[in-house]
Formats: C-alpha cells, structure tokens, sequence
C-alpha cells in the first residue's frame, strides 16, 4: 500500500522500448497557436467594414447628388419666367466676394470725403464685418482686437462710395523716409473691368487726412505710375477703436460688370514693419481668378441669398455665359481648412488617439488634405457643361475628381416664355462627406483595433490558462504511473474542481486511477487473502493426517502418506512466501526507527559463505570491493533481500553454474549485482520483474509466484534505494542490481 | 481427574482433528464452535488451559474477548491462540492479554501436544511452589525453566512459549551461534522460515528493549543465525 505513493525506484533497462514522455509528443500545432491562428481571421473584420463605408460614400454621393439636383432644378424652377432678371441693362458692377451682405446701398446725392465718418455709415447702412478668418490672409494666429473690419459700400449716379471701420491696436503711417510702400497700414484695391483688364490701386496716408493713391504692379511694391491718382478720393481718421477710411471711386472708372475687392493691410510694429495681417473683403479664393466677367443683377443675387449651402457654390448663369448672381464657396471655413488641432489636446487616450488618426492620415491619406487640390479656376468645365444645358435644355450632373478633391457640379436650365434664359450650375465639395466617411472609417479602425487587440489578449490568456491545465494535467497523469505502469497515486487533485470539460476530463482521469488503485491495491492483498483462506483447510488437512498417522502407526512409513505431507510441505512454503510480501511490508513499516548501521560487505561476505555451504550445486563467488561499504539499514532485510538475491539467481541460472554476488561503490552510493548465467530475459516481463506475481519461471514443478524480486524491490526501496534488472554485456546471464545510499565510514 | 483443555474453534474439522489427539494423549477435551457457548460453560467451570481460535466465525476478535474473560476469572489459566492470523497486532493483542502462547496455522498436532504439555506443567508448578531452584543466571539474565520466566535485571520480560524457547536455546551456550535450522527446531513448529526466525528474535528484541532501551545481547550472525553475547562485566 506505501508503494503506491512510492519513489520511481525501479529503473528501466537501459534496452527497453519504453513510451517515454517526449515520444508523446508530436510536431504540429499547439492549442494556443490555434486559437491566435483563429484569431488573425479577426482581420477580415476591418476589410469587411471598409467595404461598407466604400458601400456607404456610394450611397452617399448619389444622395448628395440627388439633393443637389433638387436645389438646381428648385433654383431654376424660381427663377423661370423671369426675363427682367437677365436684361443686361439692369446689371451692375459687382463688388467681388459679398457672398453674405446686401448689395449696395443706393443713395441720391454725393458723400463729401471729408464728412466725419458718422454721416457716411449712415449713408451706408448696415455694415458687413469682416474678421481675419478669412482663407489666407491672416492665419491661424488671428486675434480679432488686433485687427477687424467693417466695411459698407453705397452707390449714386457718379460713384462708389466705400467706407471702412477698422479695429486696429496700432495705426501705424507711412515713414516718408522710406521709399517702399508696402511697410505701413494701407488699403488695396482692386479693380477687374469687364474687358478683363485689373487695376490695383494703393491708398495710403503719411498722417491722417487725405489719402495718397497709386496704380500698383501685380506684386503691390512697385508704382506703375509714380504720380499719385486724383480720380480715387479718400481720407484715414483715426478713431477709438482704430481707424475709419473713406473713398470715393467715380462710376466710370469702373464701368459695367467690373469687379471690386478691397484688402485691408495691417502693420503694427514701427521698427520692422512687417506686414502681420490682410483682410480681404472677398474670402473666396476661387474669385482670385478673374476669368469672367459678372453682370450682377441685384435682384436675382436677393433672390438666391437665402439659398446658401454649406461648401457650395451656387451661381446664376445668363445665356451668354455671364454670371449673373453668386453665391457661397466651395471651400469649407477657414479653420476646418487649415486642419487646426483642437484647442484642448485632451486626457492621454484622446491623445493616443490622435496620434492613431495621425498615423492613418499618413497612411490612408485623409480626404481633408485633398481641399488642396482643388483647382482655382474650374470655369472651363463649367462653361462646357453650361453649354451642354444650355443647348439641349436638361438638367445635367457631372462628378469631377481633382487629385483627391471631389467635386459635385449640377447644372439646370431657367426657362422663360418657352426658352431659356439662363441656367443655375451648384459647385459642391464631396470632401466634407469624404471626410466624415473618412473618419468613421478612423474611428472603426481604432475601435477594431482596440477589439483585436483586447480579444487577442484575452485568447492569449485563456489559452496560456488552457495550456496550462492541460499540460499540468498531463504531467499528473504521467507522473500516476511509473513508466513500468506501477500505480503511483489513485487520484489527480489540480484541477479536478474545475466545472468545465477538462476539470470533469480530470475528474474522470481521476476517478479512473481511484478504481485502478483499488483494483492494484486488491491485487497486492490478494496473496495475504488467499494465503490466510488456505491455512484453515491446509490445517485440516494437516492435522487429519497426522490423526490418521497417529491412529494407525503402521501407515508411518506409507508411501502415500509420505507423498500427502511433502505436498502439505509444498502448499506451506507457496502460502509463507505469498505472506511474506505483506508482512514485510507491515514489519518494515515498524522498523523504521530500528536502523542502524552496518557494514554490507561484511554482511554479504557471511551470507555468501552460508549460500555456498547450503548450495553446493553452483558456485557462488563474491567479489567484493576492497574495504567498506557502510549503510543504514536493517541488516535483517538486507540479508533477506540477498536471500531472494540468491534464490533468484539459483533458480534461473544453469545447473552447476556460477552466480557472481559484487559490491561496488559508486559514488556516494553502493552497488550490489548479483549475476547469473541463465537465459536472457524475456523482454516482455524485463520492465515488471520486480513487480508481485511476475516472474519467467519455467519449472512447473517448484513454486513461481514472482514474489521474491518484489521483496527485493520493497526491502530496496525501505533503504532508499533502487533495483533494475538487465541482461549482462556480451553473452548469456542476467544480473540484478540493487543500488543503496552509502555512508561514511565511522 | 483428567486435565481438562477447552477448545474454541469454529471450523469442525480442525476441532475434531484437535480433540482427537488431545483426548488420544489422556486429556478430556470440551470442545466449543462459538463464543456464547464457550462463554457460558467457562463461567459454569474453568478448563485447566485453553486453545483459542482468535476468528470464530463472524465473531472477528470472539477469541480475544473469550481470553478476556477467562483472565478475568483467573489470572494464571494458560491460554494458547491457535490462529490463520500472522499479524504483529494480533501478536501484541494477545501478548497484552498475557496469552501464555501464540501458534499459526498450519499446527503439527505434535508440537501442539507437546506444547500444551509444556503449558500445563508450567501452571502446575506456579501453582505449587514458585522455587528458583532451577533458574539458570546468564549474567544479567535469569531463566527459569521450571517456571519458563525470565528475568532481564531483575524484571520479568514478558515471553511467549516460543519465545522463552529461542531465548533458552541461544543462552545455553553463550557466544556460540545458534544456526536458524536449530532455531527452527526449538520453535517445535515443524518447517520454519528463516524469516520467522527472525520475527521471533525482532520481537524477542523489542520486549527487552522495552525493559532496557540499550538492550543488545541478541547479535545476529548474517547468513547464519543468532548468538548470545556474553556480559563483559
């Protein structure tokens, strides 16, 4: 019963065909290999989505575009029938870039230049503030107290009148030391008559009061003229929050359908005089190209006001390909333009975020960067497709792609009294849709990310777990039994309280080496069992005999008597030596505390004498090394362990034949062999010789119960020592080795 | 009046075999196959030596507590188990209840009556005259081998038939080697194992130990058999 938590004491011979642990082992994949394999297909997930969000800018876009139809032919529908608004007789010169004020005041008599300003923003009416935000005057930096303004413009019979309010910290006058013009806060105007020409004119002041004027080169640093203009009358008055400019521009100067743009220029440092600021009174960098000529009709521009779309560009076409009325840029405002990060950057996983967005943008190249392609002029395919309505009479929508700009253009005729008049053509940028498209796609990435990665972990960790138990249960498994299939232990513990199907696999493994314990166990009693059922009859049988012999004297010499008792002496030697494995086990259990030391050579050398003199029918030699060899031990069971030694090698050895008896020291260990000249053994009980009722006789008429070498194997491993059995190198024999802890010698 | 031995034994072929060759030696023989029986006629009247079967049927210790009972009755009536059991525990069971012996089975009848003999001449001279007269002095050992007591410095050690035997064999003839084949035939047990030998000396041992932990005169001779040592002193 020790035995079965017992050392792995009986060594395998070193020829055996053994399943060792590694042989189970095969290449392939492992489970956790499997499950991140699993785990990859994961990926098909972010292409999936990016196939539905390329589903999704599909759908999108036609959406978009359906809607943009609709405004087309909604416009065009309002503007049917009237023909009063494309007389070229009621167009007037269009002060470029008012996409979002009223149009001109009209007043009746002329402003004085040198009226105080109050009485010319009254002429004007209501003012249209311009701050710095436009596209590319004023950047990023833009501080709306240092530089701001409102501008209104009136008209009469002879001329223009503009009129501005600046915010300005710091007025800063032309240095009349110095000869460039473009170091000081100046006015630029500039003018694009309808033949195409462009005039541009600097007003500039030394001191407040009357303004200088010059027609500038396209560069706006040198003077085509050296002489200051008359014609343009203005005066700079600095006021509270800065300063008010007040121009006079005649009518014919201009003509009809030119353009106006203003652009205020602001330097605020006298030392360096640079120039920090422009605000310009057109924002539209599309109108930078003056490639048409614009007859507004002001009352058509009222009409199509209220129509503004975000990123569009409506315009009002006449038949003759003059604009007529415009309204609203394609190009989104100007901080969504310049890409600016958020003011505030955020806790730490916004900004892991946005450093992943950033990587995507570098490797997705986001449709935001792709306002830079946008053409600045695009009016050739305009007017191709304004002549395709314009000829055939249906509206029209056309995609057109600039590198990564997207741009959706429809266009639709305006019929009256049966012809058509004119035509309505929206400019739409696809890219805020793109880029909404775009960043979902982001976020899903990010998202998927974070779900792979995390579901990776977590299958990682569950499979390192799984792993874990299985090979822990495999080991326990392994370690159950020895490698010759002695039971070590009747039950696996890790892991048996598990609720799933490996803790019920252990449970099961479990509970099969339970049974396979008890079942070991019963085969290990059963020699004490039967051995204790067979002394009542063989008692009977005994003391009927000697009754019998003592009842009739003369049966004593009886041959059949004679034969009957040496059978009862057989049977009693069968039962002693199946009690004594049990027996032994239970005395050695006690004599633990008994040990004492001894030396085995002295021991072996007296019991090998004794053998030779009870054995005269083989030669029984020891060899011993020179010296001691100490242990501790009991010598009782060491000499017993020889004894089944001996009997063992004198029962499967030749007749007459030589048995060796050897100690040796190892080491820190003795060796004791014991070798016969018998027959090789049989390889299919070589792991199991020491195991009970094993055993290779072949006499049937002397008792084999193969319980002799495991009384070796018990006293053996009660001294901490082990036993193998091998077949000897080179020739017949067989020797057994029993290996035992040495100690010093005292 | 015939000596009286009571048999308790459950197996009838063994208790016939018993009772026929105890009767056949002069004895008169109550032989009983259970504890109640056995147990109402020791109350009525005392045998003068018991043989104990220790199993008695389903009764697993009735033998033990049959031993119990006659102690209690008297404290000198020799009691034998007669027994398949060949366990330590069962041995120091009945040591504990002072059984004067303790013999497996398979028994040759003929030791057995020689046994019971022995037992019942024991008895008798305790009864009589406990004399020193024929104990012998090994040093500090004293045997008495009319009454089979030995004494260990002065204190009894608490022997089996058997084992007063081995001790009465080794010390007849000090420092001589007692081989296992004679051991074997002092046990009067028929074939004996040299490792039953070797059981009767462990236990021999143990029981002096008991008495006297540094107790070492029992050397063993390996391969051969046992001696004992001579006192130095």
């Amino acid at each position: 019963m020790n035995s079965l938590v017992g050392p792995r004491s009986v060594k395998a011979p070193p020829d055996s065909t053994l399943t060792s642990g590694s042989a189970r082992i095969r290449p392939g994949l492992k489970i956790r290999t499997k499950l991140l394999l699993l785990v990859v297909l994961l990926l098909t997930i972010p292409w999936m989505g990016y196939e539905s969000v390329r589903e999704m800018e599909k759908f999108l876009l036609e959406g978009q575009e359906q809607a943009l139809e609709l405004t087309t032919q909604g416009i065009s529908s309002i503007l049917g029938n009237r023909t009063d608004l494309f007389d070229p007789g009621v167009g007037v010169p269009e002060l470029i870039g008012r996409p979002l004020t009223s149009l001109l005041a009209e007043i009746e008599g002329p402003l004085a230049v040198d009226a105080p300003p109050d009485s010319w923003a009254m002429a004007v009416g209501v003012l249209t503030h311009f701050s710095g935000s436009g596209l590319f005057e004023c950047g990023p930096d833009y501080d709306p107290e240092s530089l701001a303004v409102r501008h209104g413009l009136a008209i009469n019979p002879e001329s223009v009148f503009a009129y501005f309010e600046i915010d300005d910290d710091v007025l800063v006058f032309r240095d009349p030391a110095l000869l460039s013009l473009n170091s000081n806060d100046q006015i630029r105007m500039t003018v694009q008559r309808n033949n195409g020409e462009i005039l541009r004119y600097l007003l500039t002041a030394q001191a407040p009061g009357r303004l200088s004027v010059y027609l500038m080169r396209a560069n706006w640093k040198d003077v085509v003229d050296g002489e200051a203009l008359r014609e343009i009358a203005g005066t700079i008055d600095p006021v509270e929050f800065g300063y008010a400019v007040k121009i006079r521009i005649p009518r014919e100067l201009l003509g009809v359908g030119s353009r106006l743009k203003f652009e205020v220029v602001d330097v605020d440092d006298e030392t360096d005089r640079a120039i920090r600021r422009i605000i310009s009174t057109e924002p539209d960098p599309m109108s930078h190209a003056f490639g048409s000529v614009r007859l507004v009709t002001p009352e058509l521009a009222k009409l199509i006001q209220p129509l503004y779309i975000s990123e569009a560009n409506i315009t009002v076409w006449d038949k003759s390909y003059r604009v007529r009325a415009q309204v609203g840029s394609v190009v989104p405002p100007a901080r969504e333009a310049f890409g600016m990060a958020p003011p505030n950057p955020g806790p730490f996983f916004q900004r892991v975020e946005d450093e992943l967005i950033r990587f995507f943008d570098w490797i997705l190249r986001s449709p935001a960067r792709g306002l830079d392609d946008m053409p600045a002029d695009s009016s050739a395919e305009d007017q191709r497709l304004l002549a395709r309505v314009l000829s055939e009479g249906e509206p029209n929508t056309e995609r057109r792609r600039y590198g990564n700009a997207k741009l959706i253009v429809t266009a639709a005729p305006i019929w009256a009294q049966g012809e058509i008049e004119g035509a309505v053509l929206i400019k739409q940028s696809a890219n805020k849709l793109l880029a909404l498209q775009y960043e979902t796609l982001q976020r899903f990435t990010i998202l998927f990310l974070a779900v792979f990665i995390f579901l990776s972990l977590a299958i990682l960790i569950f499979s390192t777990r799984l792993t874990y138990r299985v090979s822990r249960l495999q080991r326990e498994t392994e370690q159950a039994a020895s490698s010759e299939g002695r039971l070590l232990k009747d039950r696996i513990r890790a892991g048996a309280r598990s609720s799933d199907e490996l803790g019920s696999l252990t449970r099961s493994i479990s509970s099969m080496l339970h049974n396979l314990g008890q079942y070991t166990r019963y085969l290990e009693k059963l020699p004490d069992t039967l051995a204790h059922e067979l002394h009542n009859p063989l008692n009977v049988v005994n003391s009927s005999l000697e009754n019998l012999q003592y009842n009739h004297r003369e049966l004593t010499d009886d041959k059949h008597l004679q034969r009957a008792r040496n059978g009862i002496g057989r049977l009693r030697s069968i039962i002693t030596s199946l009690t004594e494995a049990a027996s032994l086990k239970e005395a050695l259990s006690q004599e633990q505390e008994q040990l004492e030391r001894f030396d085995l050579c002295a021991l072996v050398q007296n019991c090998v004498e004794g053998y030779q003199s009870v054995n005269p029918g083989y030669r029984i030699v020891p060899t011993l090394a020179p010296g001691s060899a100490w242990m501790l031990g009991v010598p009782d069971r060491i000499s017993q362990l020889l004894d089944k030694l001996i009997d063992n090698a004198i029962e499967f050895g030749t007749r007459n034949g030589l048995i060796i008896v050897n100690v040796k020291r190892v080491a820190d260990e003795i060796e004791l062999t014991v070798s016969n000249d018998g027959p090789a053994l049989p390889s299919e009980i070589a792991d199991r010789l020491f195991d009970p009722m094993v055993s290779s006789g072949r006499d049937a008429r002397q008792t084999h119960l193969g319980l002799g070498l495991y009384i070796v194997r018990l006293v053996a491993e009660f001294h901490k020592g082990t036993v193998a059995a091998r077949n000897r190198r080179g020739g017949t024999g067989v020797e057994l080795v029993v290996t035992l802890p040495m100690i010093p010698t005292p | 009046m015939a000596t009286v031995v009571a048999i308790v034994e459950d197996d009838t072929d063994q208790r016939e075999n018993y009772s026929d060759v105890l009767t056949a030696h002069g004895y008169e023989v109550r032989a009983y196959a259970d504890r109640p029986s056995a147990e109402a006629a020791f109350d009525q009247e005392l045998p003068d030596l018991a043989l104990l079967d220790i199993m008695l049927g389903e009764d697993m210790d009735g033998g033990f507590d049959l031993c119990m009972q006659l102690r209690n009755l008297s404290p000198t009536i020799p009691v034998i188990f007669l027994t398949a059991r060949d366990s330590d525990a069962d041995r120091i069971s009945s040591q504990r209840m002072t059984a004067w012996d303790y013999i497996t089975k398979p028994v040759s009848l003929e030791f057995l009556v020689a046994r019971v003999h022995a037992l019942l001449r024991i008895s008798e001279q305790l009864q009589t005259q406990p004399s020193n007269d024929s104990s012998v002095a090994v040093g500090s050992l004293e045997v008495n081998e009319a009454s089979m007591l030995v004494n260990w410095k002065g204190k009894p050690v608490n022997l089996t038939l058997t084992e007063f035997w081995i001790i009465e064999s080794l010390t007849r003839n000090p420092g001589h080697v007692r081989t296992y084949d004679a051991l074997s035939d002092v046990t009067r047990q028929g074939l004996v194992e040299r490792n039953t030998i070797n059981g009767y000396i462990r236990r021999i041992r143990n029981k002096f130990r008991e008495l006297d932990p540094n107790f070492d005169r029992i050397q063993t001779v390996h391969g051969t058999g046992y001696k004992w040592e001579q006192d130095n002193e």
